[in-house]
């Protein structure tokens, strides 16, 4: 288990922080999925976004550039 | 050839001139329905009586000379994801128990007042939340998956029980199926077609859309459900178009990207034969071909979960702690997982995602369109998990089949998948034509010339 992997235990720290109690049984397959997904997203942590704003919602239509097909 | 068989154009042509009642119509896809939904599971529910009423009331108006357009009379089915007054919307899920929709969502409002006849509510992956709706056989081998989440409208449309459907796409959900299925699925542009009583599987990635058995048939849906509705924030207010495809199959001038990158990678060496024939096609019929590089490739996968988990577990906030036991397992462990995900995480994939959008617009002026394989593999056998691929990698089988189409979720670009034919094993293979925002009729017309060089489809037959 690597240093920044959830254990069940602290899984089930983090749901209840979150407002979501876990019960026992649902701790080790949680934890899992959770590491899981922290290691697919971990990735985006070697992009340089400088000022770069997010984008939670737009209007694909105003935006350049696109030529006229 | 039986009325279930008709496409969509062709259907609409015969009930413009009388040659076709929408009752005979309705009366050959219910029947179609009764033998082949026992093999099959596409519907959550049918409404035939409902059916069969609308269908009188088509036959009725377009006798007294009150006909509203190609879509008067046709019979579709609907992803139980999308109300539609009066009926539930499970979304396949038990958590849905006691769901009734008390009004239509905007698109099964556009479709009715099209005059088109609802046949019933078909399966999705629970909550749209996956890429095999284990509940509905593939068309063209029931020990096959659907492909997901839209699964039981592509199978319906394939197989003959219904003249098209209705799905959503939050990373494939459109044209994972139709392409597993040998139809064929359109993503619009993102905003074009309002979500307003659509279940939500992720806010930023969603898009709802036709599956239909030809372009043409898609485009005629298109138009009737495109168009601006406040009621979703990020409804575009683009005008009204026709974007039916005309009959033309030259495309001299026009730019096809291939990619040099990722859309070629691990994918099945039978899917790559028949795109890279399609697209030689595309070639033969005037269109140049012209290598782009994909850009920020290794960053895809992370920017569709960083927006889709979190999404999705805001959205379940309030049934996952009611409810949680009636979620399948599958979607329950992603849901709790979602919770643990910090916001930096999120806000890192929406600044991504402006990244790529940025890249891919600078990549869509080179090109007109860009084809690609749909999913990298055919139909896997059902409670297959993995696919192992030939350097002996190990990818799961729904990363592999949202691989190649989340790139068109995360940047909003259309994108619409087609068949080009089939495997060994007889198992259609899909190409996907990716576009410039808004350029729908672009792929139409790309799609439709392609399409008219080919045979015409049978309909699936599964055994």
């Amino acid at each position: 288990m690597s240093a920044v992997e959830l254990t069940p235990p602290e899984a089930a720290r983090w749901a209840a922080r979150a407002g979501l109690p876990l019960p026992a049984d649902r701790h080790a397959a949680v934890a899992a999925t959770a590491h899981h997904i922290h290691s697919v997203v971990a990735v985006l942590r070697e992009l340089d976004f400088g000022d770069t704003p997010p984008a939670p919602a737009y209007r694909a239509e105003q935006e350049k550039p696109y030529a006229a097909a | 050839m039986q009325p279930h068989e008709l496409s969509l154009t062709a259907a609409a042509d015969a009930i413009r001139a009388r040659q076709l009642s929408p009752v005979e119509l309705a009366d050959s896809v219910l029947e179609r329905i009764a033998q082949a939904e026992p093999r099959l599971r596409a519907y959550v529910t049918v409404t035939a009586e409902r059916t069969r009423t609308a269908a009188r009331a088509a036959e009725h108006d377009i006798a007294a000379g009150r006909y509203l357009g190609p879509l008067h009379g046709i019979p579709m089915g609907v992803k139980d994801l999308i109300d539609v007054a009066g009926t539930a919307t499970t979304a396949s899920s038990r958590v849905r128990g006691d769901h009734s929709a008390q009004t239509d969502s905007t698109v099964a409002a556009r479709l009715a007042e099209a005059g088109a006849v609802l046949l019933g509510k078909t399966h999705t992956h629970e909550f749209a939340y996956g890429l095999t709706t284990p509940q509905t056989h593939n068309a063209w081998d029931t020990g096959r998956v659907a492909g997901g989440s839209s699964g039981g409208s592509a199978v319906a449309v394939a197989a003959g029980m219904a003249t098209f459907a209705l799905g959503t796409d939050t990373g494939g959900s459109i044209r994972v199926p139709a392409a597993l299925n040998g139809v064929v699925g359109l993503k619009p542009t993102y905003g074009l077609v309002p979500r307003h009583g659509v279940t939500s599987l992720s806010w930023s990635l969603d898009h709802v859309g036709p599956i239909a058995r030809t372009v043409e048939d898609a485009a005629l849906v298109l138009a009737a459900l495109a168009g601006h509705d406040p009621r979703d924030p990020a409804s575009l207010t683009t005008p009204a178009t026709d974007y039916r495809p005309d009959a033309g199959t030259d495309l001299t001038g026009l730019r096809v990207g291939v990619p040099r990158t990722y859309y070629f990678d691990q994918v099945a060496p039978e899917v790559e034969a028949a795109v890279r024939r399609a697209i030689d096609q595309l070639q033969a019929l005037g269109a140049r071909l012209v290598e782009v590089e994909i850009p920020m490739t290794r960053y895809i996968q992370a920017t569709q979960w960083g927006l889709m988990v979190p999404e999705a577990t805001a959205y379940h906030e309030a049934t996952l702690r009611a409810v949680p036991e009636l979620y399948q397992g599958d979607v329950r462990v992603l849901l709790e997982a979602g919770e643990l995900m910090p916001a930096g995480d999120y806000l890192r994939a929406q600044r991504s995602r402006t990244l790529m959008r940025q890249e891919w617009a600078r990549m869509l002026t080179e090109v007109d369109v860009i084809a690609a394989p749909t999913v990298p593999a055919t139909a896997v056998t059902a409670g297959q998990e993995t696919i192992t691929w030939a350097d002996g990698t190990v990818e799961g089988v729904s990363d592999a089949y949202v691989r190649l189409s989340s790139p068109a979720n995360i940047t909003g670009v259309p994108s619409l998948s087609m068949p080009v034919g089939h495997d060994t094993a007889g198992l259609p293979i899909g190409m996907q034509l990716l576009g410039r925002p808004l350029q729908e009729s672009v792929l139409l017309r790309v799609g439709h010339a392609y399409e008219q060089t080919q045979p015409v489809h049978d309909l699936a037959h599964a055994t």
